[in-house]
């Protein structure tokens, strides 16, 4: 966590800003006013923890891009895991398929919070995995715990492959 | 227009149908937690993509599709924090898994 | 449109079966799995009967309705944990 600057600040002030726009639809002075004063207070308690080093970061047309792609990917996995959660609730299978917890290795370009923390949502958000913590050993290399319904494969690697998949290559793409 | 909007609900009901039946059925918590997410995926997916179809259909206004659009985002990104969350919490209380865990590489973890 | 109030009135029924799971889940946190699942199913119909009513305060209360019961999902899950 570092130590509060305007920069860091103004990149937290302008999405609240935005969001009030959006979420009120009306261009009232009294409205935005308000709205301004709302968000700035709100940006002064919370910089800190969304902003660590860099304020922005994300003003880059080449990562929206990648933003869209991984958004596409995302919600085609999603629907695959949903397909096949539904035949698992849906036949007797429910009662009696193996579970576990395994340990699977982060790819080589997911070092900093940002991008683990987007690989562990997207691993949540897929019905059937649920990430239970991180962890990083001594040489700098991050693993995840992950709670499996359908157990197939306990060696960390193949795992991993199936379990990640595609989605962290392009996750790691945003957060180069 | 209004087919799509019918096969749109319809996807997103049952889903929601799966996920509700997977927390009643399932013996233990983690089960569950594993079934309700697709409740949050699927069911708000397809009953947000319905609603900003109809909004379109029925001369709304753009103010209900950014508020449909929104909850979408906050329901997909605060879901797994919870989610997260609650299996921590059960892992840490002791609950004990239906059939017990084939491979269990959280232990070690805990130990340290 | 009558399919937007059919789908509302069975995310209603929906409710009613994870209220079950509330009142008979055996340990804390599978009344409180059931308690999240029972707020999303909510926010739908609320969703759905909004576009059929055509009020856009509903849409308001989904919105709201969703994020508290992140909120407090996230805070009595930490209590169960023990670390508040």
């Amino acid at each position: 966590m570092e130590k509060r600057s305007f920069s860091s600040w103004l990149g937290t002030f302008i999405p609240c800003f935005l969001l009030w726009l959006l979420l009120t639809w009306s261009l009232e002075l009294r409205e935005i006013i308000l709205g301004a004063a709302v968000s700035a207070i709100v940006a002064w308690f919370t910089a800190r923890f969304f902003i660590h080093k860099k304020p922005f970061f994300l003003l880059n047309p080449v990562k929206w891009v990648h933003m869209v792609v991984y958004a596409v990917v995302l919600v085609v996995e999603v629907i695959k895991a949903n397909i096949a959660m539904a035949g698992i609730v849906l036949s007797s299978k429910c009662k009696t398929c193996q579970s576990g917890i395994v340990l699977i290795p982060a790819g080589e370009d997911i070092k900093s919070d940002y991008a683990l923390s987007t690989v562990s949502n997207a691993i949540t958000l897929t019905p059937g995995t649920i990430t239970m913590d991180v962890a990083e050993d001594k040489t700098g290399k991050n693993y995840y715990y992950v709670h499996w319904l359908d157990l197939q494969e306990t060696d960390p690697e193949k795992a991993g492959e199936m379990i990640k998949g595609t989605l962290e290559k392009y996750a790691g793409r945003i957060w180069k | 227009m209004i087919y799509a909007i019918y096969v749109f609900i319809a996807i997103g009901v049952f889903f929601s149908f799966v996920g509700t039946l997977g927390v009643m059925r399932m013996p233990d918590v983690y089960g569950k937690l594993q079934a309700s997410t697709c409740i949050a995926t699927m069911g708000t997916l397809s009953i947000t993509v319905a609603g900003v179809l109809y909004a379109i259909h029925a001369g709304m206004g753009v103010s209900v599709c950014i508020k449909l659009a929104i909850l979408l985002l906050f329901v997909w990104g605060t879901n797994p924090v919870s989610n997260h969350a609650l299996i921590k919490a059960a892992y840490k209380m002791g609950v004990k898994p239906y059939k017990e865990f084939k491979i269990d590489s959280y232990k070690e973890e805990e130990k340290k | 449109m009558t399919a937007l109030i059919i789908g509302a009135i069975i995310f209603t029924v929906f409710d009613l079966g994870l209220l079950f799971v509330v009142i008979k889940g055996p340990t804390a946190a599978d009344r409180m799995c059931a308690a999240d699942a029972l707020d999303l199913v909510t926010a739908l119909a609320l969703v759905l009967y909004s576009l059929y009513s055509g009020r856009a305060i509903y849409l308001d209360i989904a919105l709201v309705v969703g994020l508290l019961g992140f909120v407090g999902t996230v805070f009595v899950a930490r209590y169960l944990e023990g670390r508040l």
